[in-house]
């Protein structure tokens, strides 16, 4: 019995060996025989949308969105179905939403495997490139010459949510392809407290940091500020570029493709020591993972002097059953006011909403729809009911139009913020890049590295990515 | 054959296929999104993976977690087992009660976990301040995030080890306390050389399990920390994650969790050796 135990035992280092050796010959000979091809057929820059929308289907079908779970994606389906039914009866519309954290892994795992149960995914504008390079969505650029009135637009809100090569900030390259078109517009809108700070909202960055500290020093129970600092989705990230803009600086330079020694030039630390060593002072203790829901829960709580958040979010602040601070709107909006956003070295605003692009591989009778979807959406009257039902329009004629001015009180804000808008980088890469700055920012917020370092580290390894350095880690 | 031949195709399918697959793609720089060609790159990956600082971090944090969290499981996990065994009324029922974190998902768990931890409206803190201690930042910060980390999971899979501790401390023959009484041996020394050696087999293999589960832990801390403060509760399977799916470096990905693969089957293979021995023994 000992004799075959110890058997047994010097067997063991042979079998895994064994398995070892089968184990690379059949990797071996999956090598010899082709194996993975990259996962496309070569068509990246993406198939052309054609010109004019095909002979839609008369059978019963469903055109299906990828969102991510908020409240316009139920708006979206509801306005839709309300709506488009009317011009297409046997189309039913459906948004699929996933949390906010999977949206962009719910979306490009599909299209790995080149097989999505969606037909228009909605998109990041930062996401397009990555899309684009891929293949993984339509090339719409004959479609919108042919069935979108283009001069409707602020040039840049089109070129932000449709164009790549990405567009310089505030321009359109209008000899870029496009592969989307605005779904939602969006930027951040500063929350104030107007029975604590005043009526009127602090004008400069520097004013607005005072008027928190003061109203924080004399309401012990409520925190001066409340922003987005999670390292999940682009939460820190978003607020870290929003304050470099603010204090001057720039994330990248675009044609030269460089990040290090521009994102964290002079001004670009001045605005990481303002976020670290100001603005996070001011902030409730253990805030340093909230997003959406935990900025809009301090407003609606009366925990916050001024606060910023995204303007499609905000829908619940003015709804009484989601606050404590009034019985009614109104009673709410003596308490509640929001402005743009303060000023400094510069005006800019953070560019957020999405757009709609339709997937490579949806069958073709719903790219038909989708088409048809797209170009009724993107007209005048539609987009003024888009915007009384609760949507942020793109077109300039609905930003303007009393349906969206009166439909909510931060949309004043949306339509002065337009012409101040800038946005991330749309690269392939983003996904990385939004990490790095993402938890970077966060370690800064939260102490675990120091502002300096953390803004080297986004540099130097966004700088990384971007030349393809460090094997993809 | 023609009896366990579809549990064979399963297990080619399911499990040894994807395994080949995943390490002929680790000796590639394949990406499952671009569309771009693939070419062989030999044994770069590894070395990238191998020599990288960010790499070396997650490790390290991934140690102090399964040490962490295995330690305090298994001391707690014994502990309630030992006490349990000692009752003869209620036996059933507590064991039961103990149970119950261990059959719930992972993704609850650190969900109603991330409320009661949460530093403004938890209701840890708020036990915390009625008892006139401040506020902490329990997920926010480098140290107590990864604490607490350990703690949920400890919370979750302490009865895992209760279990089989108690299935090991039920099996020690009676007689052998009845005659360690007759010698009136103390109740240290009943524990010290009867209860704990009989036990401690069972439990080392408990450990081993636990271990190996906590090394590949990724649903707590996605839920709870999303790898933060900045990157400190980062642990190895969360950063695959990040580079299978945020840059589709499904090459580097591959080879990643061929690593941590080959990490768990030797450190496996000389824990089973050392419990050979501690058999033999």
């Amino acid at each position: 019995m000992r004799y075959a135990m110890r058997v047994g035992r010097r067997s063991l280092p042979g079998r895994p060996l064994r398995l070892a050796t089968a184990a690379i010959v059949m990797a071996a000979a999956l090598a010899a025989c082709g194996g993975a091809d990259g996962g496309g057929d070569g068509e990246a820059g993406g198939t052309k949308a054609p010109a004019t929308i095909p002979e839609l289907s008369d059978e019963e079908q469903t055109l299906s969105f990828v969102w991510f779970e908020w409240p316009p994606a139920q708006a979206l389906e509801d306005f839709a179905n309300a709506e488009y039914t009317k011009e297409r009866p046997n189309v039913t519309v459906e948004v699929n939403t996933v949390p906010n954290a999977n949206w962009h892994d719910a979306m490009f795992t599909q299209f790995a495997a080149q097989q999505t149960d969606f037909d228009i995914a909605i998109l990041d504008s930062q996401h397009i490139g990555e899309a684009v390079t891929n293949g993984n969505i339509l090339d719409l650029t004959d479609f919108v010459n042919e069935n979108i009135d283009v001069d409707a637009y602020d040039p840049y809100l089109l070129a932000a949510y449709g164009q790549y090569p990405q567009a310089e900030t505030g321009q359109r390259d209008e000899n870029a392809s496009l592969y989307g078109l605005p779904l939602l517009g969006d930027t951040w809108t500063m929350i104030y407290r107007k029975d604590l700070i005043g009526d009127e909202p602090p004008e400069t960055w520097d004013e607005m940091i005072a008027a928190a500290q003061k109203c924080q020093d004399e309401n012990p129970s409520v925190s001066g500020l409340a922003f987005h600092q999670a390292n999940g989705s682009d939460a820190a990230a978003v607020t870290y570029n929003t304050v470099n803009g603010v204090y001057g600086g720039n994330l990248w330079d675009s044609a030269d493709k460089k990040i290090d020694g521009v994102i964290n030039d002079e001004a670009g630390q001045k605005a990481m020591d303002v976020l670290v060593n100001e603005m996070k002072p001011l902030t409730a203790r253990g805030s340093g993972n909230w997003f959406i829901d935990e900025v809009n829960a301090a407003v609606a709580q009366g925990k916050a002097c001024i606060a910023f958040q995204w303007i499609a979010a905000a829908g619940g602040l003015v709804d009484p059953a989601q606050s404590t601070l009034g019985t009614t709107e109104d009673e709410i909006l003596d308490k509640l006011g929001f402005a743009t956003l303060p000023t400094q070295e510069s005006d800019v605003v953070p560019l957020g909403g999405m757009g709609m692009h339709i997937s490579a591989y949806a069958p073709d009778d719903r790219q038909a729809e989708a088409l048809n979807f797209m170009r009724w959406f993107e007209q005048e009257d539609i987009q003024k009911k888009w915007a009384a039902a609760g949507g942020v329009p793109a077109r300039t004629d609905a930003i303007q139009s009393p349906e969206f001015l009166e439909a909510g009180p931060f949309n004043q804000v949306y339509a002065d913020s337009v012409a101040r808008m800038r946005d991330m980088w749309n690269v392939p890469e983003y996904a990385q890049l939004i990490d790095i700055e993402n938890t970077n920012v966060n370690a800064a917020l939260n102490g675990a590295k120091s502002p300096e370092d953390a803004l080297n580290d986004i540099a130097q390894q966004q700088q990384g990515v971007l030349d393809g350095d460090g094997g993809g880690l | 054959m023609a009896f366990i031949s579809p549990a064979l195709l399963l297990l080619l399918g399911m499990s040894v296929f994807p395994l080949l697959w995943a390490l002929y793609l680790s000796f590639t720089d394949y990406s499952a999104t671009r569309a771009t060609g693939t070419d062989f790159v030999g044994f770069d990956n590894y070395t990238t993976i191998l020599t990288s600082s960010e790499v070396h971090t997650r490790a390290l944090t991934t140690l102090v977690y399964v040490v962490g969290a295995v330690l305090l499981q298994t001391v707690l996990g014994f502990s309630i087992a030992y006490l349990i065994s000692r009752r003869t009324r209620g036996r059933g029922a507590l064991t039961t009660l103990f149970l119950v974190p261990m059959m719930l998902s992972p993704v609850v768990v650190g969900l109603f976990w991330k409320f009661m931890l949460d530093a403004q409206f938890g209701v840890i803190n708020s036990m915390l301040g009625s008892l006139g201690f401040g506020q902490v930042e329990w997920l926010t910060r480098q140290r107590t995030a990864l604490f607490s980390l350990i703690v949920v999971d400890t919370w979750q899979w302490t009865p895992f080890i209760m279990l089989i501790a108690l299935a090991g401390l039920t099996a020690v023959p009676a007689y052998l306390y009845e005659a360690a009484s007759i010698d009136r041996a103390s109740e240290w020394f009943r524990f010290r050389h009867i209860t704990l050696p009989m036990v401690w087999p069972l439990l080392l293999i408990a450990v081993m399990f636990r271990a190996i589960e906590a090394f590949r832990l990724f649903d707590l801390v996605y839920i709870l920390t999303s790898g933060g403060p900045g990157v400190s509760t980062e642990t190895l399977s969360f950063h695959v994650y990040k580079v299978a799916f945020l840059g589709f470096n499904t090459g580097t990905a591959s080879a990643y969790g061929i690593l941590m693969v080959l990490v768990v089957i030797v450190l496996a293979q000389l824990y089973l050796r050392y419990l050979n021995k501690l058999k033999e023994g």
